[in-house]
Protein backbone atom coordinates (compact mmCIF):
# COMPACT_ATOMS: atom_id res chain seq x y z
CA UNK A 1 0.00 0.00 0.00
CA UNK A 2 1.46 3.31 -0.91
CA UNK A 3 0.45 6.96 -1.14
CA UNK A 4 1.89 9.94 -2.31
CA UNK A 5 1.94 13.15 -1.14
CA UNK A 6 2.52 16.37 -1.76
CA UNK A 7 3.80 19.39 0.44
CA UNK A 8 5.20 22.92 -0.28
CA UNK A 9 7.93 24.36 2.05
CA UNK A 10 10.09 27.51 2.76
CA UNK A 11 13.31 28.25 2.84
CA UNK A 12 15.14 26.08 5.87
CA UNK A 13 12.09 24.32 6.46
CA UNK A 14 11.30 21.92 9.45
CA UNK A 15 7.79 20.24 8.38
CA UNK A 16 5.73 17.72 10.18
CA UNK A 17 4.41 14.74 8.14
CA UNK A 18 3.68 13.07 11.74
CA UNK A 19 -0.50 13.56 11.79
CA UNK A 20 -0.51 12.91 7.65
CA UNK A 21 1.75 9.48 7.93
CA UNK A 22 -0.24 8.58 11.68
CA UNK A 23 -3.52 8.77 9.99
CA UNK A 24 -2.82 7.17 6.76
CA UNK A 25 -1.41 3.94 9.40
CA UNK A 26 -4.33 3.71 11.51
CA UNK A 27 -6.46 4.05 8.92
CA UNK A 28 -4.73 1.53 6.76
CA UNK A 29 -6.07 -1.65 8.86
CA UNK A 30 -2.90 -3.31 9.48
CA UNK A 31 -2.20 -4.06 12.83
CA UNK A 32 1.48 -5.25 12.82
CA UNK A 33 4.03 -4.24 9.57
CA UNK A 34 5.97 -1.50 8.67
CA UNK A 35 5.78 1.95 7.74
CA UNK A 36 9.02 2.97 5.05
CA UNK A 37 8.56 7.17 4.09
CA UNK A 38 10.95 8.11 1.48
CA UNK A 39 11.31 11.65 -0.38
CA UNK A 40 12.57 11.71 -3.63
CA UNK A 41 14.61 14.66 -3.43
CA UNK A 42 18.33 15.51 -3.52
CA UNK A 43 18.41 18.84 -1.46
CA UNK A 44 15.51 17.76 1.14
CA UNK A 45 15.90 14.98 4.33
CA UNK A 46 13.26 12.61 6.50
CA UNK A 47 14.21 12.84 10.11
CA UNK A 48 12.28 12.27 13.55
CA UNK A 49 13.06 14.87 16.34
CA UNK A 50 11.07 16.19 19.16
CA UNK A 51 7.81 18.10 18.70
CA UNK A 52 7.65 20.02 21.58
CA UNK A 53 9.94 23.01 21.31
CA UNK A 54 9.65 24.68 18.20
CA UNK A 55 13.54 26.07 18.83
CA UNK A 56 14.38 22.98 18.25
CA UNK A 57 13.74 23.16 14.73
CA UNK A 58 15.68 25.99 14.31
CA UNK A 59 18.36 24.30 16.35
CA UNK A 60 18.57 21.36 14.23
CA UNK A 61 18.26 23.20 11.39
CA UNK A 62 21.45 25.72 12.31
CA UNK A 63 23.51 22.85 13.13
CA UNK A 64 23.11 21.02 9.90
CA UNK A 65 24.11 24.25 8.08
CA UNK A 66 26.96 24.53 10.75
CA UNK A 67 28.02 21.47 10.19
CA UNK A 68 27.82 21.77 6.00
CA UNK A 69 27.67 25.85 5.61
CA UNK A 70 26.61 27.14 2.11
CA UNK A 71 29.74 27.88 0.98
CA UNK A 72 31.46 29.18 -2.80
CA UNK A 73 33.65 26.47 -3.34
CA UNK A 74 31.92 23.64 -3.35
CA UNK A 75 33.06 21.26 -6.94
CA UNK A 76 29.39 21.31 -7.80
CA UNK A 77 28.50 24.52 -9.18
CA UNK A 78 25.73 23.59 -11.63
CA UNK A 79 23.03 25.14 -9.74
CA UNK A 80 23.27 26.96 -6.68
CA UNK A 81 25.76 27.31 -3.83
CA UNK A 82 22.69 26.34 -1.43
CA UNK A 83 21.94 23.62 -3.90
CA UNK A 84 25.36 22.11 -3.24
CA UNK A 85 25.29 22.42 -0.02
CA UNK A 86 21.99 21.24 0.55
CA UNK A 87 23.58 17.43 -1.88
CA UNK A 88 25.80 16.72 1.38
CA UNK A 89 23.15 17.97 4.05
CA UNK A 90 20.78 15.77 1.99
CA UNK A 91 22.73 12.92 1.69
CA UNK A 92 24.32 12.56 5.67
CA UNK A 93 20.34 13.32 7.09
CA UNK A 94 19.36 10.99 4.65
CA UNK A 95 15.92 10.51 2.51
CA UNK A 96 14.14 7.58 3.79
CA UNK A 97 13.48 5.43 7.03
CA UNK A 98 11.15 3.10 8.40
CA UNK A 99 8.82 2.34 11.45
CA UNK A 100 7.15 -0.11 12.75
CA UNK A 101 3.64 -0.70 13.12
CA UNK A 102 2.01 -1.90 15.74
CA UNK A 103 -1.36 -2.73 17.55
CA UNK A 104 -2.55 -0.30 14.31
CA UNK A 105 -0.53 2.25 14.75
CA UNK A 106 2.72 4.21 14.00
CA UNK A 107 5.55 3.28 16.53
CA UNK A 108 6.69 6.40 18.11
CA UNK A 109 8.01 7.69 21.18
CA UNK A 110 6.05 9.99 23.25
CA UNK A 111 8.10 12.82 21.77
CA UNK A 112 8.35 12.16 18.65
CA UNK A 113 7.59 13.61 15.32
CA UNK A 114 8.57 12.85 11.85
CA UNK A 115 10.08 15.68 9.52
CA UNK A 116 10.50 17.05 6.25
CA UNK A 117 13.44 18.89 6.24
CA UNK A 118 13.98 21.83 3.66
CA UNK A 119 17.35 22.21 2.27
CA UNK A 120 16.48 24.73 -0.33
CA UNK A 121 13.27 25.79 -0.74
CA UNK A 122 10.56 27.32 -0.96
CA UNK A 123 10.00 24.26 -3.41
CA UNK A 124 7.38 22.18 -3.92
CA UNK A 125 7.84 19.02 -2.66
CA UNK A 126 6.49 15.02 -2.27
CA UNK A 127 7.46 12.40 -0.56
CA UNK A 128 5.76 8.40 -0.58
CA UNK A 129 4.59 6.07 2.30
CA UNK A 130 4.68 2.27 1.97
CA UNK A 131 2.82 0.45 4.18
CA UNK A 132 4.01 -3.75 4.94
CA UNK A 133 1.85 -5.89 6.27
CA UNK A 134 3.70 -8.60 8.03
CA UNK A 135 3.58 -11.76 6.48
CA UNK A 136 2.05 -13.70 9.69
CA UNK A 137 0.11 -10.68 11.21
CA UNK A 138 -3.68 -9.73 11.30
CA UNK B 1 4.19 36.15 -49.77
CA UNK B 2 5.31 40.14 -49.71
CA UNK B 3 5.94 41.58 -53.10
CA UNK B 4 8.30 43.79 -50.95
CA UNK B 5 10.02 40.87 -49.31
CA UNK B 6 13.90 41.71 -48.00
CA UNK B 7 16.33 40.20 -45.96
CA UNK B 8 15.72 41.77 -42.47
CA UNK B 9 11.86 40.60 -42.98
CA UNK B 10 12.85 36.66 -43.35
CA UNK B 11 15.50 37.29 -40.67
CA UNK B 12 12.63 38.56 -38.77
CA UNK B 13 10.34 35.72 -39.69
CA UNK B 14 13.09 33.19 -38.67
CA UNK B 15 13.22 34.49 -35.44
CA UNK B 16 11.11 32.00 -33.49
CA UNK B 17 12.89 28.90 -34.54
CA UNK B 18 16.22 31.07 -33.70
CA UNK B 19 14.90 31.89 -30.43
CA UNK B 20 14.45 28.25 -29.65
CA UNK B 21 18.07 26.80 -30.72
CA UNK B 22 19.70 29.43 -29.41
CA UNK B 23 18.47 29.27 -25.52
CA UNK B 24 19.39 25.59 -25.68
CA UNK B 25 22.98 26.42 -26.97
CA UNK B 26 23.54 29.33 -24.81
CA UNK B 27 21.63 28.27 -21.43
CA UNK B 28 23.98 25.78 -20.36
CA UNK B 29 26.66 28.21 -21.43
CA UNK B 30 25.80 30.94 -19.62
CA UNK B 31 25.51 28.50 -16.35
CA UNK B 32 29.03 27.65 -16.48
CA UNK B 33 30.88 30.79 -17.63
CA UNK B 34 31.57 31.83 -14.10
CA UNK B 35 32.16 30.04 -11.22
CA UNK B 36 30.48 30.72 -7.89
CA UNK B 37 33.77 32.21 -6.34
CA UNK B 38 33.68 34.77 -9.54
CA UNK B 39 29.87 35.18 -9.37
CA UNK B 40 30.00 36.25 -5.49
CA UNK B 41 33.01 38.63 -6.12
CA UNK B 42 31.26 40.77 -8.75
CA UNK B 43 30.63 44.06 -6.89
CA UNK B 44 30.04 45.84 -10.08
CA UNK B 45 28.72 45.71 -13.73
CA UNK B 46 29.29 47.32 -16.68
CA UNK B 47 28.12 46.64 -19.68
CA UNK B 48 29.60 47.68 -22.93
CA UNK B 49 29.69 47.62 -26.70
CA UNK B 50 28.95 49.27 -29.57
CA UNK B 51 25.70 49.89 -31.89
CA UNK B 52 23.07 46.94 -31.86
CA UNK B 53 25.22 45.56 -29.09
CA UNK B 54 25.05 48.75 -27.02
CA UNK B 55 21.62 48.81 -27.99
CA UNK B 56 21.39 45.45 -26.39
CA UNK B 57 23.13 46.32 -23.15
CA UNK B 58 20.64 49.17 -22.63
CA UNK B 59 17.70 46.88 -23.21
CA UNK B 60 18.94 44.44 -20.12
CA UNK B 61 20.49 46.95 -17.85
CA UNK B 62 17.52 47.19 -15.96
CA UNK B 63 17.50 43.32 -15.60
CA UNK B 64 20.50 43.41 -14.44
CA UNK B 65 20.30 45.02 -11.59
CA UNK B 66 16.66 43.96 -10.89
CA UNK B 67 17.72 40.39 -10.78
CA UNK B 68 21.57 40.73 -9.78
CA UNK B 69 21.02 43.85 -7.08
CA UNK B 70 24.41 44.55 -8.25
CA UNK B 71 24.80 47.73 -9.35
CA UNK B 72 25.25 48.07 -13.54
CA UNK B 73 25.75 50.91 -16.08
CA UNK B 74 26.28 50.88 -19.79
CA UNK B 75 29.13 52.47 -21.21
CA UNK B 76 29.77 52.89 -24.29
CA UNK B 77 33.30 51.46 -25.53
CA UNK B 78 34.70 55.02 -26.57
CA UNK B 79 33.67 56.08 -23.09
CA UNK B 80 34.94 53.23 -21.40
CA UNK B 81 38.68 53.02 -23.37
CA UNK B 82 39.18 56.47 -23.60
CA UNK B 83 37.32 58.41 -20.58
CA UNK B 84 36.51 56.21 -18.05
CA UNK B 85 38.55 56.93 -14.63
CA UNK B 86 40.65 53.85 -14.29
CA UNK B 87 40.21 54.10 -10.68
CA UNK B 88 37.08 52.47 -11.06
CA UNK B 89 38.68 49.84 -13.11
CA UNK B 90 40.18 47.25 -11.11
CA UNK B 91 38.90 48.95 -7.95
CA UNK B 92 38.68 45.75 -6.42
CA UNK B 93 40.46 42.22 -7.38
CA UNK B 94 38.81 41.22 -10.49
CA UNK B 95 36.06 44.07 -10.47
CA UNK B 96 33.97 45.42 -11.79
CA UNK B 97 32.87 42.62 -14.14
CA UNK B 98 32.69 44.09 -17.57
CA UNK B 99 30.39 42.34 -20.31
CA UNK B 100 31.22 42.50 -24.01
CA UNK B 101 28.89 41.50 -26.51
CA UNK B 102 29.78 41.35 -30.33
CA UNK B 103 29.31 38.33 -32.27
CA UNK B 104 32.02 39.09 -35.07
CA UNK B 105 34.32 40.67 -31.87
CA UNK B 106 36.02 42.84 -34.53
CA UNK B 107 35.24 45.87 -33.13
CA UNK B 108 38.54 48.34 -32.56
CA UNK B 109 37.07 49.99 -29.90
CA UNK B 110 35.21 47.51 -28.01
CA UNK B 111 38.78 45.53 -28.68
CA UNK B 112 40.47 48.44 -26.95
CA UNK B 113 37.83 48.83 -24.16
CA UNK B 114 38.33 45.32 -22.66
CA UNK B 115 41.90 45.91 -23.28
CA UNK B 116 42.04 48.83 -20.71
CA UNK B 117 39.58 47.51 -18.35
CA UNK B 118 41.76 44.14 -18.28
CA UNK B 119 44.69 46.16 -17.88
CA UNK B 120 43.21 47.74 -15.24
CA UNK B 121 42.22 44.58 -13.10
CA UNK B 122 38.43 44.35 -14.46
CA UNK B 123 37.48 40.90 -15.09
CA UNK B 124 35.86 40.85 -18.86
CA UNK B 125 33.54 38.67 -20.47
CA UNK B 126 33.48 38.40 -23.77
CA UNK B 127 30.08 37.39 -25.83
CA UNK B 128 30.99 36.67 -29.47
CA UNK B 129 31.29 34.62 -32.16
CA UNK B 130 34.73 34.20 -32.43
CA UNK B 131 37.39 33.40 -30.02
CA UNK B 132 40.46 34.13 -32.22
CA UNK B 133 38.87 38.06 -32.51
CA UNK B 134 39.96 41.14 -31.21
CA UNK B 135 37.42 40.91 -28.16
CA UNK B 136 38.16 37.00 -27.68
CA UNK B 137 41.49 37.29 -27.42
CA UNK B 138 41.38 40.30 -25.29
CA UNK B 139 38.96 39.13 -22.99
CA UNK B 140 39.72 37.40 -19.75
CA UNK B 141 36.89 35.08 -20.61
CA UNK B 142 34.77 34.28 -23.69
CA UNK B 143 30.81 32.82 -24.04
CA UNK B 144 30.53 31.31 -27.42
CA UNK B 145 27.80 32.29 -29.77
CA UNK B 146 27.05 30.17 -32.51
CA UNK B 147 24.54 31.87 -34.54
CA UNK B 148 23.95 30.17 -37.75
CA UNK B 149 24.62 32.15 -40.60
CA UNK B 150 21.86 33.69 -42.68
CA UNK B 151 22.17 36.32 -45.32
CA UNK B 152 23.11 39.58 -44.36
CA UNK B 153 21.04 42.08 -43.26
CA UNK B 154 21.19 44.94 -40.72
CA UNK B 155 21.23 42.74 -37.42
CA UNK B 156 18.00 41.67 -36.30
CA UNK B 157 19.06 37.96 -35.50
CA UNK B 158 22.26 38.59 -33.67
CA UNK B 159 20.52 41.40 -31.98
CA UNK B 160 18.20 38.63 -30.56
CA UNK B 161 20.84 36.66 -29.34
CA UNK B 162 22.68 39.24 -27.86
CA UNK B 163 19.96 40.42 -25.42
CA UNK B 164 19.33 36.81 -24.69
CA UNK B 165 22.70 35.36 -23.95
CA UNK B 166 22.80 38.51 -21.94
CA UNK B 167 19.52 37.97 -20.04
CA UNK B 168 20.53 34.41 -19.45
CA UNK B 169 23.59 35.79 -17.68
CA UNK B 170 21.75 37.83 -15.15
CA UNK B 171 19.41 35.56 -14.51
CA UNK B 172 22.61 32.99 -13.26
CA UNK B 173 24.49 35.36 -11.65
CA UNK B 174 21.15 36.50 -9.42
CA UNK B 175 20.16 32.85 -8.97
CA UNK B 176 23.82 31.96 -7.95
CA UNK B 177 23.87 34.99 -5.56
CA UNK B 178 20.30 33.60 -3.88
CA UNK B 179 18.52 36.30 -4.89
CA UNK B 180 15.41 33.69 -5.55
CA UNK B 181 15.07 30.16 -5.96
CA UNK B 182 16.82 28.07 -8.44
CA UNK B 183 12.62 27.23 -9.23
CA UNK B 184 12.22 31.04 -10.19
CA UNK B 185 15.01 31.03 -12.67
CA UNK B 186 13.87 28.46 -14.03
CA UNK B 187 10.28 30.26 -14.33
CA UNK B 188 12.42 33.38 -15.47
CA UNK B 189 14.28 31.40 -18.03
CA UNK B 190 10.91 29.91 -19.28
CA UNK B 191 9.31 33.27 -19.77
CA UNK B 192 12.44 33.95 -22.05
CA UNK B 193 12.12 30.42 -23.85
CA UNK B 194 8.38 30.44 -24.69
CA UNK B 195 8.22 33.70 -25.89
CA UNK B 196 9.68 31.95 -29.47
CA UNK B 197 5.81 30.38 -29.83
CA UNK B 198 3.74 33.93 -28.57
CA UNK B 199 6.22 35.72 -31.08
CA UNK B 200 5.43 32.94 -34.31
CA UNK B 201 1.62 33.39 -33.39
CA UNK B 202 2.15 37.10 -33.67
CA UNK B 203 4.17 37.08 -36.65
CA UNK B 204 1.56 37.29 -39.63
CA UNK B 205 0.10 40.44 -38.26
CA UNK B 206 3.08 42.26 -37.32
CA UNK B 207 4.44 41.60 -40.84
CA UNK B 208 1.04 42.52 -42.42
CA UNK B 209 0.60 45.90 -39.72
CA UNK B 210 4.72 46.35 -41.01
CA UNK B 211 4.30 46.25 -44.86
CA UNK B 212 1.02 48.81 -44.49
CA UNK B 213 2.70 50.98 -42.25
CA UNK B 214 5.80 51.18 -44.26
CA UNK B 215 3.82 51.99 -47.34
CA UNK B 216 1.98 55.19 -45.56
CA UNK B 217 5.48 56.08 -44.44
CA UNK B 218 8.31 55.07 -46.75
CA UNK B 219 8.46 58.83 -48.31
CA UNK B 220 8.70 60.34 -44.89
CA UNK B 221 11.74 62.18 -44.62
CA UNK B 222 12.43 61.46 -41.13
CA UNK B 223 11.45 59.37 -37.96
CA UNK B 224 11.98 59.42 -34.19
CA UNK B 225 11.86 56.56 -31.87
CA UNK B 226 10.97 56.92 -28.26
CA UNK B 227 10.56 54.83 -25.11
CA UNK B 228 11.37 54.74 -21.49
CA UNK B 229 13.19 52.38 -19.11
CA UNK B 230 14.15 49.25 -21.09
CA UNK B 231 11.82 49.87 -23.62
CA UNK B 232 14.51 52.68 -24.98
CA UNK B 233 16.93 50.01 -25.84
CA UNK B 234 14.30 48.98 -28.72
CA UNK B 235 13.60 52.52 -30.10
CA UNK B 236 17.07 53.16 -30.41
CA UNK B 237 17.37 49.64 -32.23
CA UNK B 238 14.45 51.31 -34.60
CA UNK B 239 16.15 54.03 -35.36
CA UNK B 240 19.40 52.53 -36.22
CA UNK B 241 17.74 50.17 -38.46
CA UNK B 242 16.13 53.15 -40.24
CA UNK B 243 19.60 54.57 -40.27
CA UNK B 244 21.54 51.35 -42.11
CA UNK B 245 18.28 49.74 -43.78
CA UNK B 246 16.97 52.57 -45.19
CA UNK B 247 19.39 55.58 -45.07
CA UNK B 248 17.07 57.93 -44.29
CA UNK B 249 17.06 60.48 -41.07
CA UNK B 250 16.58 58.75 -37.38
CA UNK B 251 16.34 60.06 -33.75
CA UNK B 252 16.18 57.87 -30.79
CA UNK B 253 14.78 59.49 -27.07
CA UNK B 254 12.97 58.97 -23.95
CA UNK B 255 9.56 59.83 -23.54
CA UNK B 256 9.95 62.52 -21.39
CA UNK B 257 12.60 64.36 -23.44
CA UNK B 258 10.11 63.68 -26.61
CA UNK B 259 8.37 66.57 -25.45
CA UNK B 260 11.04 68.50 -24.55
CA UNK B 261 12.34 68.29 -28.20
CA UNK B 262 11.01 66.17 -30.97
CA UNK B 263 7.57 67.62 -31.28
CA UNK B 264 8.76 71.18 -32.69
CA UNK B 265 9.30 69.08 -35.52
CA UNK B 266 7.73 71.13 -38.37
CA UNK B 267 6.65 68.49 -40.44
CA UNK B 268 4.00 67.23 -38.34
CA UNK B 269 2.56 65.22 -41.39
CA UNK B 270 5.64 63.45 -42.72
CA UNK B 271 7.74 62.68 -39.79
CA UNK B 272 7.43 58.71 -38.49
CA UNK B 273 6.80 58.76 -34.65
CA UNK B 274 7.61 54.69 -33.27
CA UNK B 275 6.78 54.59 -28.93
CA UNK B 276 8.12 51.29 -27.73
CA UNK B 277 6.46 50.77 -24.24
CA UNK B 278 5.08 47.46 -22.43
CA UNK B 279 2.32 47.36 -20.15
CA UNK B 280 4.17 47.15 -17.12
CA UNK B 281 6.99 49.66 -17.75
CA UNK B 282 7.33 51.59 -14.77
CA UNK B 283 6.64 54.98 -17.37
CA UNK B 284 4.19 54.27 -19.04
CA UNK B 285 2.08 57.30 -17.65
CA UNK B 286 4.14 59.40 -19.08
CA UNK B 287 4.57 57.55 -22.76
CA UNK B 288 0.50 57.62 -22.91
CA UNK B 289 0.87 61.23 -22.27
CA UNK B 290 3.54 61.66 -25.06
CA UNK B 291 1.49 58.91 -27.08
CA UNK B 292 -2.11 61.27 -26.89
CA UNK B 293 0.13 64.34 -27.17
CA UNK B 294 1.51 62.59 -30.70
CA UNK B 295 -0.99 61.47 -32.43
CA UNK B 296 -4.35 62.65 -30.97
CA UNK B 297 -3.05 66.58 -29.96
CA UNK B 298 -0.72 67.08 -33.06
CA UNK B 299 -1.90 64.16 -35.82
CA UNK B 300 1.65 63.15 -36.35
CA UNK B 301 1.98 59.71 -37.96
CA UNK B 302 2.51 57.11 -34.71
CA UNK B 303 2.95 53.69 -34.01
CA UNK B 304 3.06 52.23 -30.87
CA UNK B 305 4.66 48.47 -29.81
CA UNK B 306 3.53 47.42 -26.72
CA UNK B 307 1.85 44.00 -25.16
CA UNK B 308 -0.99 45.63 -23.92
CA UNK B 309 -2.77 47.55 -26.99
CA UNK B 310 -5.99 48.40 -25.08
CA UNK B 311 -3.63 51.04 -23.29
CA UNK B 312 -3.06 52.55 -26.25
CA UNK B 313 -6.44 51.90 -28.43
CA UNK B 314 -8.16 55.37 -29.55
CA UNK B 315 -5.19 57.90 -29.66
CA UNK B 316 -5.02 57.61 -32.99
CA UNK B 317 -1.74 55.58 -33.28
CA UNK B 318 -1.31 52.21 -34.86
CA UNK B 319 -0.47 49.64 -32.52
CA UNK B 320 1.48 46.37 -33.13
CA UNK B 321 1.40 43.89 -30.53
CA UNK B 322 3.98 42.04 -29.30
CA UNK B 323 4.23 38.49 -26.93
CA UNK B 324 2.86 39.32 -23.40
CA UNK B 325 5.43 37.98 -20.91
CA UNK B 326 5.59 37.14 -16.96
CA UNK B 327 7.93 39.17 -16.25
CA UNK B 328 8.32 42.61 -17.85
CA UNK B 329 12.07 42.37 -18.01
CA UNK B 330 11.79 39.32 -20.44
CA UNK B 331 10.16 41.54 -23.54
CA UNK B 332 13.27 42.67 -24.16
CA UNK B 333 13.89 39.90 -26.41
CA UNK B 334 11.24 40.43 -28.87
CA UNK B 335 10.56 44.08 -28.24
CA UNK B 336 12.30 45.63 -31.10
CA UNK B 337 11.06 43.04 -33.96
CA UNK B 338 7.98 45.41 -35.53
CA UNK B 339 11.09 48.03 -35.89
CA UNK B 340 12.85 45.32 -37.63
CA UNK B 341 9.81 44.39 -39.67
CA UNK B 342 9.31 48.32 -40.55
CA UNK B 343 12.80 49.20 -41.55
CA UNK B 344 13.03 46.55 -43.81
CA UNK B 345 10.05 46.78 -45.73
CA UNK B 346 10.67 51.07 -46.12
CA UNK B 347 14.15 49.85 -47.49
CA UNK B 348 12.34 47.40 -49.71
CA UNK B 349 9.77 49.84 -50.86
CA UNK B 350 12.20 52.96 -51.89
CA UNK B 351 14.54 50.41 -53.38
CA UNK B 352 17.61 51.08 -51.26
CA UNK B 353 20.47 48.81 -50.48
CA UNK B 354 21.75 48.07 -47.08
CA UNK B 355 24.13 50.03 -45.67
CA UNK B 356 24.05 52.11 -49.13
CA UNK B 357 26.33 48.82 -50.53
CA UNK B 358 29.10 50.52 -49.18
CA UNK B 359 30.15 52.31 -52.36
CA UNK B 360 30.77 55.73 -53.01
CA UNK B 361 30.69 57.58 -50.43
CA UNK B 362 30.04 54.77 -48.18
CA UNK B 363 33.19 52.70 -49.56
CA UNK B 364 35.82 53.30 -46.72
CA UNK B 365 33.30 51.37 -44.63
CA UNK B 366 33.31 48.08 -46.86
CA UNK B 367 33.68 44.76 -44.80
CA UNK B 368 32.63 46.95 -41.85
CA UNK B 369 36.52 48.65 -42.51
CA UNK B 370 34.91 51.84 -40.17
CA UNK B 371 34.43 50.08 -37.36
CA UNK B 372 37.91 47.33 -37.63
CA UNK B 373 40.53 49.18 -38.69
CA UNK B 374 41.20 51.70 -35.98
CA UNK B 375 43.82 53.00 -33.91
CA UNK B 376 44.19 51.27 -30.83
CA UNK B 377 45.63 53.82 -28.10
CA UNK B 378 45.97 52.18 -25.20
CA UNK B 379 47.79 54.12 -22.08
Amino acid sequence: MLKHFKLQTAERDVVSLTEDIKAFVEGSGIREGLCTICTPHTTAGLTVTSFWDPNGFLDLQDEICRLIPTRIDFKHQHDTPQDAAGHVKSSLIGVSFSLPIHEGKLLLGHSQGIYFLEFDGPRNREYFVKLIRDPDGP
Amino acid sequence: MSKFDNAMRRQALSLPALLEEQYHDLEPKARSILSFQEIFSIQRIILTGCGDSRAASMAVKLAFEELTGIPTEVVTALDLSRYYDPKQLGFAPRNPLVIAVSNSGGVARVGEAIQRAVGAGAFALGVTGRRDSLLGRSASRVLDLEIPSFESAPGVRSYLVSVLSLLLLAIRLGEVRGRYTMDQANAYRRDLLRQGEALERLLPALDEKAEAQAGRWKDFDAFDFAGAGKDLAAAWYGHAKIFEAAGKRAMCVNAEEWLHLNFFMRDVDTTGTSVVCTGRNRGICRVREMVHHAAADMGRPTAVVTDEPELFRGEGAEIFEIPKTEYDFSSALTNFVPLALLAGFVSAMIGETYGRGCKGPWAFADHGAGITQSAIILD
